[in-house]
C-alpha cells in the first residue's frame, strides 16, 4: 500500500475507534509514545488512554477534513497531519481540530503511534 | 466587546465572559435571556457564541455582551483569545458536582492572568437539584478573592439578575444601581423549594461570620 493509503485508512480507523471506543485506542499507542493534548503532554500508552477516555464527553463524533501524509525517516516512519471537525454530544456548534501522528512501522507489519499531538483551532 | 458581525448599540456595553467546567450549566444560563437568545451570533473562527443581553436600570439600558464557548473548555483551559478585553466576568460551578467547584481556583488563576482587576461572580448553579454535593456553607473560594457568591437555578430563573445586577453596579460604580424592568426571560422547566433554598442562604449568611479555612485554593477534597 502507498504511504497516502496507509495514513488515510490509519486516519479513518483512529477515528472510528475514538468515537464507538476509547479504550480500544491502548493498542495503537506504546510505552514510549507521546500525547501532546492541548498543550498537556502525556507518555505511555496506559496515560494516553486514561486522559483520552477521561475527557467529560461520552460520545462525539470526528469528521475528517484533509488527512497529509510524509515518509518520515530510514525507519520507515510517517508524519500524518489531519484538520476536521468534532461534534460532541449536547453542543449546537462543531469544535474545529487539528493533529499531528508519528507513525512508526511494527515488526508484525503495522504501525504505532510514537507521537500525537491535538489541538482544537480556536480564539 | 460585540462581534465585527453584530450591532452594536449606542448605550454602555460590556463583554462578559463566562468560565467554568463542561456542563454547569453556562449555556442554559445565559439563554434564559430570551432577547439575547434572538440577537446571539456564533463566531466560527474563535468558537464562542455571542449573546447581546440587556438590561433596563434605573440609569437607563445596559449591555451584556455575554461569550459563551462552544465546549472547547472539556478538552483544558481556554486560550487567551477567548479572555482578552473581558470587562467582567462569571465563573460557574454546579452545586451537585464537587469536581467543579475544585476546578473554580484554576478557572479564576486562568481569568485574572488576562484581565486584571474585572468585577467578577462566582455562581453555584442548579441549586433546585434535591441532592446537593457542595452546600452553601462549604462555598469560601469567593470571600479570598473578594468575589461575589449568589446561589442560582438557570431552570428556574432563580437569582437570574442577581449576577447582572451586581457586575452593572460595579461596571458603573453606583452602588444603589437598580433595575426598573425584568428581561423577558424562558418560562422555568422546574420549580425551586424557596424554603430549602432561604435555609441555604440564612448557611451562607452565617459562614460569613466564620473564619476561612487554612488551606489557599482547595476549599475541600
Amino acid at each position: 500500500m502507498d504511504p497516502d493509503s496507509v495514513s488515510k485508512a490509519f486516519v479513518e480507523h483512529y477515528y472510528s475507534t475514538f468515537d464507538s471506543n476509547r479504550a480500544g485506542l491502548a493498542n495503537l499507542y506504546q510505552d514510549g509514545s507521546m500525547l501532546t493534548f492541548e498543550g498537556q503532554k502525556i507518555l505511555g500508552s496506559t496515560n494516553i488512554v486514561a486522559k483520552l477516555t477521561g475527557l467529560p464527553f461520552h460520545q462525539c463524533q470526528h469528521q475528517i477534513s484533509t488527512v497529509d501524509c510524509q515518509p518520515s525517516g530510514p525507519a520507515g516512519g510517517m508524519v500524518v497531519f489531519v484538520s476536521g471537525n468534532l461534534q460532541l454530544a449536547g453542543e449546537q456548534h462543531v469544535l474545529k481540530f487539528s493533529q499531528m501522528f508519528h507513525l512508526m512501522p511494527t515488526p508484525q507489519g503495522s504501525f504505532y503511534v510514537l507521537n500525537d499531538i491535538f489541538r482544537l483551532n480556536y480564539a | 466587546m460585540a462581534l465585527p458581525n453584530q450591532q452594536t448599540v449606542d448605550y454602555p456595553s460590556f463583554k462578559l465572559v463566562i468560565v467554568g467546567d463542561g456542563g454547569t450549566g453556562k449555556t442554559t444560563f445565559v439563554k434564559r435571556h430570551l432577547t439575547g437568545e434572538f440577537e446571539k451570533k456564533y463566531e466560527p473562527t474563535i468558537g464562542v457564541e455571542v449573546h447581546p443581553l440587556d438590561f433596563f436600570t434605573n440609569c437607563g439600558k445596559i449591555r451584556f455582551y455575554c461569550w459563551d464557548t462552544a465546549g472547547q473548555e472539556k478538552f483544558g483551559g481556554l486560550r487567551d483569545g477567548y479572555y482578552i478585553h473581558g470587562q467582567c466576568a462569571i465563573i460557574m460551578f454546579d452545586v451537585t458536582a464537587r469536581l467543579t467547584y475544585k476546578n473554580v481556583p484554576t478557572w479564576h488563576r486562568d481569568l485574572c492572568r488576562v484581565c486584571e482587576n474585572i468585577p467578577i461572580v462566582l455562581c453555584g448553579n442548579k441549586v433546585d437539584v434535591k441532592n446537593r454535593q457542595v452546600k452553601a456553607k462549604q462555598v469560601t473560594f469567593h470571600r479570598k478573592k473578594n468575589l461575589q457568591y449568589y446561589e442560582i437555578s438557570a431552570k428556574s430563573n432563580y437569582n437570574f439578575e442577581k449576577p447582572f445586577l451586581y457586575l452593572a453596579r460595579k461596571l458603573s460604580g453606583d452602588p444603589n444601581l437598580h433595575f426598573v424592568e425584568s428581561p423577558a426571560l424562558a418560562p422555568p422547566e422546574v420549580q425551586i423549594d424557596l424554603v430549602a433554598q432561604q435555609q441555604h442562604e440564612a448557611e451562607l449568611a452565617e459562614a460569613v461570620a466564620q473564619p476561612l479555612p487554612d488551606d489557599d485554593d482547595d476549599a475541600f477534597d
